[in-house]
């Protein structure tokens, strides 16, 4: 007998949409998070304590202590340290700090491995699935949670059928600038899409533009994020149950192996087990790669799905190349949330290279993070230079930069580190491995990119270094349950189920067999509403 | 956790790393407190270095000027600090000296353009000097 219809494990981009379709086709949904409800407060704006410079911490968890991860140098790494590859648990995951860039994947990016071939040592994929299947969710995606910006200037994709639901957003001064520096060079200029109200949208106001957007928690609630758009529905339908501060430690089996529910902590450290007839994985693939290794059973010894290893590996986040400009007139208007402009010229068909990248200009960068992050590494850091540096320049110096669409390697991995236990007693995951060396090559192009940019948009000087050998993950991770037609390279099929299970769903970045050169948001949330409805339709 | 003359010297050094000039120095605007409430928080652990590394700067100001840290002008100071940087030094160090003068400046310039909850940029005044309006 099953307490619910369908458990949804983890509240974010993937989560909330899943859940909100399923509890709106009148299925019983508890959805499970981790973390928190934080309140605007909560998040606060602590410029060394957030998820875009973590230096001493974060604001939007994991706690720092109890949630240990480790890395092939031995190191144990806590959440905000380098290397462990963090995504934000509350509720509303990433989605509750993230400034919202809302890019559809193009349809080259589902095709990665038949228009490149496959690189020696990557495990570089087509997608079972192309552009116009995930096209009718994006559309959904795009007007139904909220989406900014002109469609009209999207020319690297198919010609839209339906316009974003809101214009862009206001263009800070140096849009302008950073446009002109396109149009010198020719290259492709658009306006950055974003889930944020640029007019009042689903009974919340517009975005006010305040220098806080990127890692924070917005002030008026005009970016759309799970915890106010998808969550909500969910609960308005009558059919949702939320529970906040659980974490689940393994999915509950029948004893034949069959998915049964999920085993839970609540924040009191009170075991519990909630039954279900499906369960939806929306953790990240970090953690979703976890859950489904720590609930290995004696029908499956090496994990659930895992029967071929390929739960956990192809880890990949997105290289971030870009670079630094000085310019000779004042760039900074303080106009939020910054990123305005970009350029999809190089996500593809660039000579000797395997995909490519989006460049955007920065969101509003804060002092502290451009001292740390984008000071001219000539100039003296000390001093009345320095602080006369600071003084004339922060207002001038701009960045762009933007994502590389990864080539995975299979060695790029989640594995469990028995030895290691977060505060529950279960055990945390360990990361192994790098980004193929073809992600590194294309992250050096970019990066000459955005030189190029900054220089024909009247840059007195640019700074900054190519990206070394790492492993990606991070905010936009992906990959670790990728979908496929054939079980033994693949984790789930081209609906996202668990190719084991006839009831166990995935729908967070796990299952992108690549990640694009694009911010992943839109992309998981179209398929997290594929997946429910596919799940509705089929029970 | 400091004794007055390591906290005199950290003064004075704070003041050398961010000298006043129109705009206030680094220890009014706030980074001794900063670093003061850091040391029992996330720099718990460099607290002790701290206190050796400030001692050491006075024993080297006493070898090249004959004078503590403290008393020296901002020119001394800051040729003191620039040749510390580049590891010419007189006397012995506990430390590699260099290496954590780099961090010292890192920390001061965390207290003085970090918000002004962590204790330093008292008012935002450093975010008035550069230009950093918050405005919603």
């Amino acid at each position: 007998m099953s307490d619910y219809d369908a458990i949804v494990i983890g509240s974010g981009a993937g989560g909330g949409v899943a859940a909100a379709v399923l509890a709106e086709a009148g299925k019983s949904v508890l959805l499970l998070e981790r973390g928190a409800a934080l309140s605007f407060e909560d998040v606060g704006r602590d410029h060394l304590r957030n998820q875009r410079l973590s230096h001493y911490g974060h604001n939007a968890g994991p706690d720092i202590e109890g949630n240990p991860r480790s890395s092939d140098d031995g190191r144990v790494i806590r959440p905000h340290e380098r290397g462990y590859q963090n995504n934000a648990a509350c509720l509303g995951s990433g989605t509750r700090v993230y400034a919202g860039q809302a890019w559809r994947f193009m349809p080259q990016d589902f095709r990665m491995a038949s228009i490149y071939g496959i690189p020696a040592g990557s495990s570089l994929a087509d997608w079972p699935i192309g552009y116009e299947d995930v096209l009718p969710y994006y559309q959904k995606v795009e007007r139904e949670i909220g989406i900014c910006g002109d469609h009209s200037a999207m020319t690297h994709l198919p010609p839209y059928d339906q316009p974003y639901p809101m214009p862009a957003l206001k263009l800070p001064y140096k849009s302008s600038v950073h446009r002109q520096g396109l149009k010198t060079l020719g290259w492709q200029w658009l306006r950055t899409p974003r889930l944020i109200n640029s007019i009042p949208y689903n009974d919340r106001p517009a975005c006010i533009h305040c220098q806080h957007c990127v890692g924070f928690a917005c002030p008026v609630d005009a970016k759309n994020g799970s915890q106010n758009t998808a969550i909500p529905r969910a609960l308005r339908s009558g059919n949702c149950a939320l529970q906040t501060e659980v974490m689940v430690s393994k999915l509950a089996l029948s004893p034949k192996g069959r998915i049964a529910g999920v085993q839970l902590v609540d924040a009191a450290g009170q075991p519990a087990v909630k039954r279900a007839d499906v369960v939806v994985l929306s953790c990240g693939a970090v953690e979703t790669a976890r859950l489904l290794l720590n609930s290995a059973t004696p029908q499956e010894p090496k994990g659930i799905g895992n029967g071929n290893g390929q739960v956990g590996r192809h880890l990949q986040g997105h290289y971030y190349p870009g670079a630094v400009g000085l310019f000779p007139q004042v760039m900074y208007d303080g106009l939020g949330p910054g990123a305005s402009v970009a350029t999809c010229e190089f996500n593809h068909d660039n000579d000797g290279i395997i995909g490519g990248g989006m460049l955007t200009d920065e969101d509003i960068v804060l002092p502290m993070t451009f001292w740390k992050r984008d000071y001219p590494p000539d100039t003296p850091r000390w001093g009345l230079k320095a602080k006369q540096f600071m003084r004339e320049n922060f207002r001038r110096i701009n960045d762009v930069k933007g994502p590389v669409q990864e080539i995975p390697h299979p060695d790029a991995r989640v594995t469990i580190n028995p030895k290691l236990k977060d505060r529950y007693g279960i055990p945390g995951a360990h990361l192994s491995g790098k980004t193929h060396r073809e992600t590194v090559r294309t992250a050096a192009f970019m990066h000459h990119r955005a030189k190029e940019w900054l220089l024909a948009s009247g840059a007195a000087k640019v700074w900054g270094q190519p990206p070394p050998q790492y492993l990606s993950g991070g905010q936009h991770q992906a990959g670790t349950c990728r979908m496929g037609e054939d079980p033994a390279s693949s984790v789930v099929n081209p609906w996202c189920r668990v190719h084991s299970h006839d009831n166990l769903f995935i729908a967070d970045g796990s299952v992108h067999v690549t990640n694009g050169g694009f911010n992943p948001v839109e992309t998981i949330m179209a398929l997290a509403w594929r997946t429910a409805e596919h799940i509705v339709k089929t029970w | 956790m400091l004794d007055e003359q390591q906290l005199n010297t950290l003064k004075a050094l704070v003041n050398a790393i961010i000298p006043a000039d129109d705009w206030p120095s680094g220890w009014q605007a706030g980074v001794g407190d900063y670093l003061l409430r850091q040391f029992k928080r996330d720099l718990a652990d460099a607290a002790a270095a701290y206190a050796q590394w400030l001692t050491a700067l006075n024993a080297e100001a006493q070898a090249s000027c004959q004078r503590p840290f403290a008393e020296l002008s901002l020119a001394e100071r800051t040729r003191l600090l620039e040749s510390i940087e580049q590891g010419q030094v007189k006397t012995a160090w506990p430390m590699d000296a260099a290496a954590f003068f780099q961090q010292i400046v890192e920390h001061c310039s965390e207290g003085f353009y970090s918000d002004p909850g962590n204790g330093g940029n008292k008012n935002g005044v450093a975010w008035d000097m550069i230009g950093f309006e918050v405005r919603g």
